[in-house]
């Protein structure tokens, strides 16, 4: 009630076309969640509601408050609100998107009840929140359009009533010139949308899409399935194990979308057991979060950091519920019950994802520069408590000697070259990437099959092979499975990821670094690390001057947060702008509305002034200005430039060009 | 041009978005931001095109006469010389026209128009300045005596979102003056008993028989023409020719009781000037501390209904009062500089007499009348 109090009174919104316009917006917002929510029926219903809504509030806006009718109202608030924590908690409508729905239903319940401005500003922003709900699902550029019209919505609002405010009797403004206002500004907001780096901030606190579950945990943790491997029967996926003699159909539908400040590998599953071409996780024991996890609840990552960023993953068919997420994780949020983090650092929903599951993840960036990754600190991982890091396996005396080979010449103490050069020659010729590939022959070890023999595989013998050749040199090493980056779109910071980009890489063990993502596959970036893009060069600004690089610094500046200052600066240059552009207006009508004379006697007065080092003071007049300096070789100047000044001052009388070009010229 | 609110809010909904898209990677929410802002220039240039572009104007249109205005029964030759439209009196109607023109040849806006006219705030707007302008008509009624001036003019221009808002404010101006009421007294009773009166005993002057005419209502007896009554079987009474040209001096109180006492002053001196002048004399009308009428417009019947129109807030000026052989004061209380100016030229031989708008008692002949308009 006090803040109610401490609010100016807001006027009765008399403009017809204003309160059209606000419906408008909440048109366009259910007609986004339609389109990107896939839900149908609230947005229709609600819109079919609130349309007589709105005519019914502009018609009886000025009566005087029915109490019965406010009463309705807020009952039937609170029954959205009902609904609202029942279709969320309890999944009992669905649970798709009980967020929308209960945004839509509360414009629709309170279009009855729209008199003020301020009620109309309050239903628009409602029909804001669904155009974020929307935008979060949006993986196409045919969102600008529904942003686009959501704003011209908003422009047209305040074009109706500000026009009423005016006392405009009619809706009309000069289209032309209007439509080139509103075309250059789409060109610049769209220019620069395209053009300028987007900064990445850390979140306050989750980004909640989907809201938390009923669903928890019930038994022990079981490794789901991947889709690399194999699609049991099972759903919910009950396999611990990748059998590098099956492969699993790797088509072109989406399996998920994720939205990301920087392209990454999203990890998922780990192995550190390997046997007879099936890998296997050791340890099956975890530890079980809130759905929300922060960063004080988990290990800080090793090593230095050159930042974070936010993914935000919405799941497109069902999958095993393996939370996928770049390594390192600070933070997460996932819409159920409990989460369950393993013992190598991987994350479990509590049942299988459903279509439709939106989660966020805030992820370190760790700097896995190659000058970084050479400063090693610390040791490895001891053989004696970790002897899965280390164990080759089934691992063949000749792939042992292919590894030696390979790195032949490389200092054993030199990690990181000793990585990378592994990682190199397996990913270079003759070894090439296929997913065509026939059968391990029976009897045969897949890896040797892989090395010597068929020279041809997908990710998995790729990742297999550099492991169990990582541990026969002596280096901890793992293999992840999970998915690449997919399609990768630094405008729209976004990747939509296929069942074709399941991949399987290797983590190798760097003393004070941890485990870090190689990849030895074909094609693949060897060293694995998540990057911040280069927005100025994908944008294509840097495709016009060749050869340089000014990305760099903006995406370091972007990792602290530094950039998200960007929208207070661009509004202070803007305030910066206008105010030089008005002083500077002034000034020239000032100028322009004294004779010539008048304005180089003054300022040549002023001059004299500085040059004195004292200014004459407010109730000084220029005699006694005069008489109270002691002007030195400036004295006889100053006394005719002080009787020119009162000679214009008091006569009008300002003296002539020639005039000032003598006085101009006896000053320099 | 200044910035409003509603930029404020705008800037403030881009930055939040911003932030937000910065937090949870949502880029559609940096082009939401960006376009917000970039509204937000394009809009500073907007509206400082359309503020270079358009002008304001107020005129008067046109008079609607009210009952009691005097134009009707004015003669034709009398409006040779009115003010154009027409003259505008005291409880007309008027109709201003308030106008927005552009320049360059294309349509601008939004722009409003404001002032304060009469009393009256006006203010007109329009989203569309076409390129052949935009107007509207405003009825004022009924308008009360004196300048009726459009001030506080202020012509907002701005854009269509309501972003930046360019003021110019422009100097007063006077679109009319509203005369006082006026209608012959010549009829009424008290009148021509007082105009008898202070007539027969002025001595010196109006002896030489004029002529004859009807008897009216009011006409002293000793006037009455016996023997040409008798002839004509009705009563007929003489008139006298005062000598030479008759000019009337209209002393006016310099400070009025209230408004509405001034109001009848000046009605009632412009009747006394109508029935002057239209009877071939002359006015000159002075109120103490103020500026005259001029000599040279004494027979001007709109000179001097301009100048009572304004009074009392007239130019000052120190001079004494007009050299007239006949005046008539009028005052608002019994006493005061115009009754002192208007004895002293009764004791210098002038005749004199005065009308009282309200009550009280004066030595010299008058008639006290209340503020009610007719009498």
């Amino acid at each position: 009630m006090a803040l109610v109090k401490l609010l100016p009174r807001s006027p009765i919104e008399d403009s017809g076309v204003a309160r059209a316009f606000a419906f408008g917006t909440f048109a366009v917002g259910c007609l986004a969640i339609a389109v990107y929510g896939q839900t149908y029926l609230a947005p229709a219903g609600t819109l079919l509601v609130a349309a007589p809504g709105y005519i019914y509030s502009h018609r009886h806006r000025h009566d005087p408050p029915d109490r019965i009718r406010q009463a309705v109202i807020a009952g039937l608030v609170f029954a959205c609100l009902a609904y609202f924590v029942f279709d969320s908690v309890l999944a009992l409508f669905g649970g798709n998107l009980p967020q929308a729905n209960f945004v839509m239903l509360l414009v629709a319940v309170t279009s009855f009840e729209l008199r003020t401005r301020r009620n109309l500003y309050s239903t628009m922003w409602m029909s804001l929140a669904l155009l974020y709900l929307a935008a979060v699902f949006a993986w196409d550029v045919a969102f600008a359009p529904i942003v686009l019209a959501w704003l011209l919505c908003l422009g047209g609002f305040w074009t109706a009533s500000h026009l009423k405010r005016i006392g405009a009797p009619r809706f009309q403004v000069p289209r032309v010139p209007l439509a080139a206002a509103l075309v250059a500004a789409v060109a610049l907001g769209g220019g620069a949308f395209v053009l300028l780096p987007q900064p990445s901030a850390r979140p306050a606190g989750p980004l909640i899409v989907s809201l938390p579950t009923y669903v928890s945990f019930r038994g022990e943790l079981e490794n789901p399935a991947l889709p690399l491997v194999e699609f049991g029967a099972d759903p919910s996926g009950s396999t611990a194990n990748i059998n590098l003699r099956y492969r699993g159909r790797l088509g072109d539908q989406v399996v998920m979308y994720v939205r990301t400040g920087a392209p990454g590998y999203w990890r998922g599953l780990v192995f550190d057991s390997y046997q007879k071409g099936i890998w296997t996780a050791t340890h099956s024991e975890g530890q079980t979060f809130r759905a929300y996890v922060d960063a004080r609840q988990l290990p800080p990552p090793q090593g230095p950091q050159l930042g974070s960023f936010v993914q935000v993953y919405r799941i497109v068919q069902p999958m095993p519920g393996v939370i996928y997420a770049a390594a390192p994780v600070e933070s997460i949020y996932y819409p159920a019950a409990e989460i369950r983090r393993d013992y190598y650092g991987d994350w479990r929903a509590p049942a299988p994802h459903a279509a439709g599951t939106t989660y966020s993840v805030v992820s370190a960036l760790p700097d896995y520069t190659p000058g970084s990754l050479k400063k090693l600190a610390g040791q490895d991982p001891s053989p004696a408590v970790y002897p899965q890091y280390y164990d080759t396996g089934s691992l063949s005396e000749r792939a042992r000697a292919l590894a030696r080979q390979l790195t032949a010449g490389i200092d054993p103490a030199d990690r990181y070259e000793l990585v990378m050069a592994l990682t190199r020659k397996l990913g270079s010729e003759p070894y090439r990437y296929s997913q065509n590939l026939s059968r391990v022959p029976p009897g045969q070890d897949p890896i040797d099959w892989f090395l010597f023999d068929a020279k041809v595989g997908y990710c998995e013998q790729f990742a297999t092979a550099e492991t169990l050749l990582l541990r026969s040199l002596g280096v901890p090493a793992r293999l992840v499975t999970g998915y690449s980056t997919g399609e990768y779109n630094p405008t729209l910071d976004q990747s939509v990821v296929r069942a074709r980009d399941a991949h399987a890489w290797v983590e190798a063990y760097f003393p004070g670094h941890g485990w870090v993502p190689v990849d030895p596959s074909p094609g693949f970036d060897p060293l694995a690390a998540t990057r911040f893009p280069n927005r100025w060069a994908t944008s294509g600004l840097a495709r016009l001057i060749p050869h340089l690089t000014i990305g760099a610094p903006g995406a370091a500046l972007g990792s602290l947060g530094a950039l998200a200052l960007g929208p207070g600066l661009a509004a202070l240059l803007i305030v910066l702008v206008a105010a030089s552009g008005w002083l500077w207006t002034r000034r020239r009508r000032l100028v322009r509305s004294r004779s010539p004379g008048e304005f180089q006697l003054l300022r040549l007065y002023e001059r004299i002034q500085r040059r004195l080092r004292r200014r004459r003071g407010p109730a000084e007049t220029p005699l006694e200005y005069e008489h109270a300096i002691v002007a030195g070789e400036l004295a006889e100047l100053l006394s005719d430039v002080t009787a020119a000044v009162n000679r214009g001052a008091y006569a009008e009388r300002w003296p002539s060009p020639a005039d000032m070009e003598e006085l101009t010229a006896r000053l320099s | 041009m200044r910035p409003t609110w509603r930029l404020l809010g705008a800037l403030v909904l881009g930055a939040v978005i911003y932030l937000y898209g910065a937090t949870s990677e949502v880029a559609w929410l940096f082009l939401f931001g960006l376009l917000l802002w970039a509204a937000a220039l394009a809009m500073l240039g907007y509206t400082r095109w359309n503020s270079r572009g358009v002008a304001a104007s107020i005129r008067l249109l046109a008079v609607e006469s009210s009952p009691h205005s005097p134009s009707p029964d004015l003669p034709e030759s009398a409006f040779r010389d009115a003010p154009l439209p027409a003259p505008v009196f005291e409880g007309d109607t008027v109709e201003l026209e308030l106008a927005l023109t552009v320049t360059g040849g294309s349509a601008r806006g939004p722009a409003r128009l404001a002032t304060d006219i009469g009393g009256r705030q006006l203010a007109a707007g329009s989203g569309l300045v076409p390129a052949a302008g935009w107007r509207r008509v405003e009825r004022l009624e009924p308008v009360r005596r004196g300048s009726l001036a459009a001030s506080g003019v202020t012509l907002d221009t701005g854009d269509p979102l309501g972003f930046f808002r360019h003021r110019r404010r422009s100097a007063d101006q006077r679109l009319a003056v509203v005369l006082p009421l006026f209608s012959s007294l010549a009829t009424s009773v008290q009148v021509r008993e007082l105009e008898s009166a202070f007539t027969a005993v002025r001595p010196g002057h109006g002896n030489d028989l004029y002529g004859v005419r009807e008897y009216r209502a009011g006409d002293p007896l000793r006037r009455i023409h016996w023997r040409t009554s008798a002839r004509r079987g009705e009563l007929v009474v003489r008139e006298f020719e005062p000598p030479g040209l008759r000019i009337v001096g209209l002393l006016l109180d310099p400070t009025p009781a209230t408004p509405e006492a001034a109001d009848q002053v000046a009605r009632l001196a412009a009747s006394e000037a109508w029935d002057c002048l239209r009877s071939g004399g002359r006015v000159v009308a002075w109120c103490p501390g103020r500026e005259a009428t001029r000599l040279d417009e004494s027979r001007s019947l709109w000179s001097i209904l301009e100048w009572l129109a304004l009074y009392p807030d007239l130019p000052v000026d120190p001079s004494g009062p007009p050299r007239v052989m006949d005046a008539i004061a009028f005052l608002t209380r019994p006493g005061g500089p115009a009754l002192d100016a208007l004895q002293d030229m009764q004791s210098r031989g002038a005749g004199a007499r005065a009308w009282l708008v309200g009550e009280g008692e004066l030595e010299v002949p008058y008639q006290a009348v209340g503020t009610e308009w007719p009498l």
